[in-house]
């Protein structure tokens, strides 16, 4: 299981759930300052980035994915913004070409004297932050389940599709635990779809990334939302690992304030480029 | 010593075959396969890594820079400085790439800068095959980075596995050649040598490692994995090296990564 090849010929898909509920004007808790909205939309466009840089090959960025970012506020609706908007399913070469700006963004790299200096990049946004409405947490899952069972249909062989929700966790039309059960319970021919969880909170406790239990977790809301999240692969459990991060069988996919860019490094393409060390 | 040499290449499944990023120089002079009377013989393959921007560019400037240097399997101060040699003419060469970019209409995008930063990586492996002279004799070397592989086989025999022996040592990360360089200390730490003696009617093959992890499990199962590999291509084999490889592949016993066979048999 989990060990399709992830290709042109056998792309897999991506789906976002973006939360642009009300309560995402809210600040995150262990932020400086941060309203949610501007956290979650920052880390799905933190997300695309390196999805896209990662197929990127000459002159070109390689279908190794098709993606869907769902929004859920005042509806349940496609949420990238620019060229793209409305789109619900879209090959990642056309992300990638396609976002709503480019901004200019400043990041420090070392200097090749063992200090570090402020050098320029391109940054791509493709959704703003929004907050607006209740949270219909079930009703994105339930999207989302739709994209990815059509989506198995026509690719039965692909990599399990993976399933992103970015939220505050108060979902606000039911329990987002049977329709999140809906999307665990499909499969391609290489095992059971994955949805993992990012909970940003305005909680101040500890940042958390990739618990095995829910014990040390703030509050209900990050328990339903860590409860629902699937245990992940041996190989996702393997770079987990390689970050740091302790696994156990039990590890789940879910992070509560903390970054989840690097689930984008669960996902293999092909030979890994790394410097010798 | 006569050498009769065959290669072969197929991408991965939904590339072209220019997009493939495996890359191959058989010497002595660059011509590729046929038969060949000479004294010495050097075949270079080189696996540019998936998640690696120009990645196949620089698989391509690694066994011509290899395949054309002084021999860089005697000795690892040899092979690293065949290799920053690559670096330096890939340093070239990518300053030309992007004029050439910017002339043409098409500069560098966003998704493209990191990967440009940080530099392109691929495998190499350099085998060198000589002719006894002088009281000495036939005798072969290699050198490598990364899982392509060489093996050497005798009277129906695995006589030689190098620089992987077990599948299992096939990963997602193998030791990779940096177009950026590296430092020396740590560049040798990653090099293996080896080399040993041939006879005539023993058969090499030098393969990258989709191959290579389908040919060490065949071996380690009791399998003769050369058997189809030594008639690819003659009138004893039906099928062409691209469907050979598809039909490993459907079945589920080999990666579906760009793949590559060079084969020679000694005579």
């Amino acid at each position: 299981m989990y060990s399709a090849e992830i290709s042109r010929a056998n792309p897999t898909c991506f789906v976002f759930l973006l939360d642009q509920s009300g309560s995402m004007q809210d600040q995150i808790g262990s932020g400086e300052g941060q309203r949610k909205c501007d956290v979650v939309a920052d880390a799905l466009n933190r997300l695309l980035f390196e999805l896209g840089i990662k197929c990127a090959k000459e002159e070109g960025v390689r279908d190794y994915f098709y993606v869907s970012v769902i929004g859920y506020g005042i509806n349940v609706a496609p949420a990238l913004a620019g060229p793209l908007a409305g789109r619900e399913l879209v090959p990642l070469s056309e992300i990638a070409a396609s976002p709503a700006r480019l901004e200019t963004r400043s990041k420090k790299v070392p200097d090749g004297a063992g200090g570090l200096v402020d050098q320029e990049v391109k940054f791509p946004v493709w959704v703003d932050p929004v907050a607006n409405g209740g949270t219909p947490m079930s009703g994105a899952l339930n999207r989302a389940q739709s994209i990815v069972s059509t989506w198995l249909m026509d690719h039965p062989g692909c990599f399990p599709p993976v399933v992103l929700n970015l939220t505050d966790g108060e979902s606000t039309d039911g329990d987002p635990s049977f329709p999140a059960d809906s999307i665990r319970q499909l499969s391609s021919s290489d095992g059971p779809a994955l949805l993992f969880n990012l909970h940003v909170s305005s909680d101040s406790s500890a940042a958390i990334s990739f618990p095995d239990s829910e014990e040390a977790l703030a509050n209900q809301f990050a328990r339903t939302l860590f409860n629902i999240s699937s245990t992940l692969p041996d190989g996702m459990r393997t770079y987990t690992q390689q970050q740091g991060i302790p696994v156990s069988d039990g590890t789940r996919g879910f992070v509560f304030n903390a970054d989840v860019t690097s689930i984008i490094q669960f996902l293999d393409i092909g030979t890994r480029a790394s410097d010798l060390r | 010593m006569l050498a009769n040499i065959a290669s072969f290449s197929v991408p991965k499944r939904g590339s072209a075959q220019e997009e493939c990023e495996d890359s191959t120089w058989v010497g002595p002079d660059g011509l590729g396969a046929g038969e060949f009377d000479i004294n010495r013989l050097r075949i270079v393959v080189a696996d540019g890594a998936s998640e690696s921007l120009l990645a196949g560019r620089w698989a391509r400037r690694l066994t011509s820079t290899f395949g054309t240097g002084k021999s860089s399997t005697r000795a690892k101060p040899n092979f690293i400085a065949t290799y920053n040699t690559a670096v330096d003419e890939w340093a070239k060469e990518m300053d030309e790439y992007e004029v050439e970019r910017e002339e043409r209409g098409s500069p560098i995008q966003w998704y493209e800068e990191p990967g440009l930063a940080k530099g392109a990586h691929s495998t190499v492996v350099v085998v060198e095959i000589f002719d006894g002279k002088q009281g000495i004799p036939p005798f072969w070397r290699a050198a490598a980075i990364g899982d392509s592989c060489v093996f050497q086989v005798r009277n129906e025999e695995l006589v030689a596995s190098f620089p992987i022996q077990e599948e299992e040592a096939f990963s997602f990360s193998p030791s990779l050649l940096s177009s950026r360089g590296g430092e020396n200390d740590v560049i040798r730490r990653h090099i293996g040598l080896t080399g040993g003696a041939w006879d005539h009617e023993d058969s090499f093959y030098i393969v990258t490692d989709a191959l290579a992890a389908w040919f060490l499990r065949i071996a380690r199962n009791g399998g003769h994995p050369w058997e189809p590999l030594r008639d690819m291509n003659t009138v004893d084999f039906d099928l062409d090296f691209e469907s050979w490889v598809n039909a490993q592949r459907d079945a589920g016993d080999m990666h579906d990564d760009d793949t590559t066979l060079v084969r020679v048999d000694l005579y």
